[in-house]
C-alpha cells in the first residue's frame, strides 16, 4: 500500500467516525455556536470586525482569512457548520419520519408540540426510526 | 450572560446551565398563549417610537400592550457603536434558534425588539437599536434558518427602560423575543 493511500484510508476512517458522532448525536444550536465562539471568538474579532452571524458572513471571512486564523477554529468552523445542517434536516425530517407513529398512536391528538409530547409518551415509538428522529431533532 | 425569562418581567439570574433545561424554560415563556392577547402591528410600533424621540413610549397605545404578551428578555452584547454581535452573545442567539424551532413554537410569528440605555443621542440610539434588532432577525433567519415570515424586528432606543429611574443603567439595553401568536 503506497503512502497516499495510507492518507486517503486515514481520511475516510476519520470522516466516518466524525459522522458517526455526529450521527448518533446531534449538537443544539447554541452549543454549535458556543463552540464557535469559544474556538473562533479570538480570530473573529482579530479578521472580521464588524461582521455578523447572518447571512454567513463570519463563515466567509474565516474560510477567506484561513491563513490568519488558528487551526482549532478552521476545524471547529467546518464542524460547527456541519452540525448545524445536521440538526436542520433532522428537525425538518421529523413529521415525515414520525407521520406513521403519530398516527397509529396519536391519532386523536392536534398540535405538533401535543404529537411529539404523544410521541415522547408512548413507548412503543421507543425502538424505531422515530424515536431516532426525536433524538436528532433535539426534542427531548 | 444572563437570561430572564418574563411574562412578568421578573428577573432571574441564571449562571450557564444545561442547554436543554434554559431552552426548555425559554420554551415554557413563550408558549403562554392568552385568547385574550393583543393583535400587535410592529409598523404602528416604529411609528410611534419615531414620534417620540427623547420622550418615551411606554404610554403610547401599541407599545403598552407588550407587557400582555408571552415573551422572553435576554442580554445580546454588540462590538461597540456596531451591529456586529459579540462572539460570547453567539450563544443567546442559538437559544433562541432551538426555542423557535421547536414544534411548541414553529408556528409562530416572533417580534424581536431592541433597546439601550440612554448613553448617548437619543436619534442614534433609536436607529442603532433598529438596526440591531435586525441584526439578530437576519442571524436567526439565515444561520438558523428561522422562515423570515415568522420573524419582525422593531428597535425602541432608549424609549422604554427596564429601569425608568436609572435610564443610564447596562440593564436597560436589552432584547425582547415576544410571541406575537400563530401564522394564520
Amino acid at each position: 500500500m503506497n503512502r497516499s493511500s495510507l492518507i486517503g484510508g486515514a481520511i475516510v476512517i476519520a470522516s466516518l467516525s466524525l459522522a458517526g458522532i455526529g450521527r448518533a448525536d446531534t449538537m443544539s444550536y447554541a452549543d454549535a455556536v458556543t463552540a464557535l465562539a469559544k474556538d473562533c471568538g479570538a480570530d473573529i474579532k482579530k479578521v472580521c470586525k464588524g461582521l455578523n452571524l447572518g447571512n454567513n458572513q463570519i463563515q466567509d471571512c474565516l474560510q477567506k482569512n484561513q491563513a490568519k486564523v488558528s487551526p482549532t477554529c478552521t476545524s471547529t468552523l467546518g464542524q460547527v457548520s456541519a452540525s448545524i445542517q445536521q440538526r436542520q434536516a433532522a428537525q425538518t425530517g421529523f413529521f415525515k419520519i414520525c407521520a406513521h407513529d403519530a398516527a397509529q398512536y396519536c391519532g386523536g391528538v392536534k398540535g405538533e408540540g401535543n404529537i411529539l409530547a404523544c410521541l415522547l409518551k408512548s413507548k412503543r415509538v421507543d425502538n424505531g426510526k422515530c424515536n431516532q428522529a426525536i433524538t436528532d431533532a433535539g426534542w427531548r | 450572560m444572563f437570561v430572564t425569562f418574563a411574562r412578568d418581567w421578573r428577573w432571574d439570574f441564571c449562571s450557564p446551565p444545561a442547554t436543554s433545561r434554559l431552552s426548555s424554560s425559554a420554551i415554557s415563556s413563550l408558549s403562554q398563549i392568552s385568547k385574550a392577547a393583543p393583535v400587535i402591528d410592529p409598523a404602528l410600533l416604529t411609528q410611534e417610537a419615531n414620534a417620540n424621540v427623547g420622550k418615551g413610549v411606554a404610554g403610547q397605545p401599541n407599545w403598552s400592550q407588550l407587557a400582555n404578551l408571552s415573551q422572553l428578555l435576554v442580554e445580546i452584547d454588540f462590538e461597540n457603536d456596531s451591529i456586529a454581535i459579540e462572539p460570547k452573545s453567539y450563544r443567546t442567539v442559538g437559544l433562541i434558534a432551538d426555542a423557535l424551532h421547536h414544534p411548541n413554537l414553529m408556528f409562530y410569528k416572533f417580534l424581536v425588539v431592541g433597546h439601550t440605555s440612554s448613553t448617548g443621542d437619543a436619534k442614534h440610539n433609536l436607529k442603532l437599536s433598529q438596526q440591531r434588532a435586525d441584526a439578530i432577525t437576519e442571524a436567526l433567519a439565515t444561520t438558523f434558518a428561522i422562515p423570515r415570515n415568522r420573524l419582525s424586528s422593531v428597535g425602541v432606543g432608549q424609549e422604554m427602560p427596564v429601569d425608568p429611574g436609572n435610564p443610564k443603567a447596562a440593564d436597560n439595553r436589552r432584547v425582547q423575543l415576544i410571541n406575537l401568536g400563530r401564522i394564520k
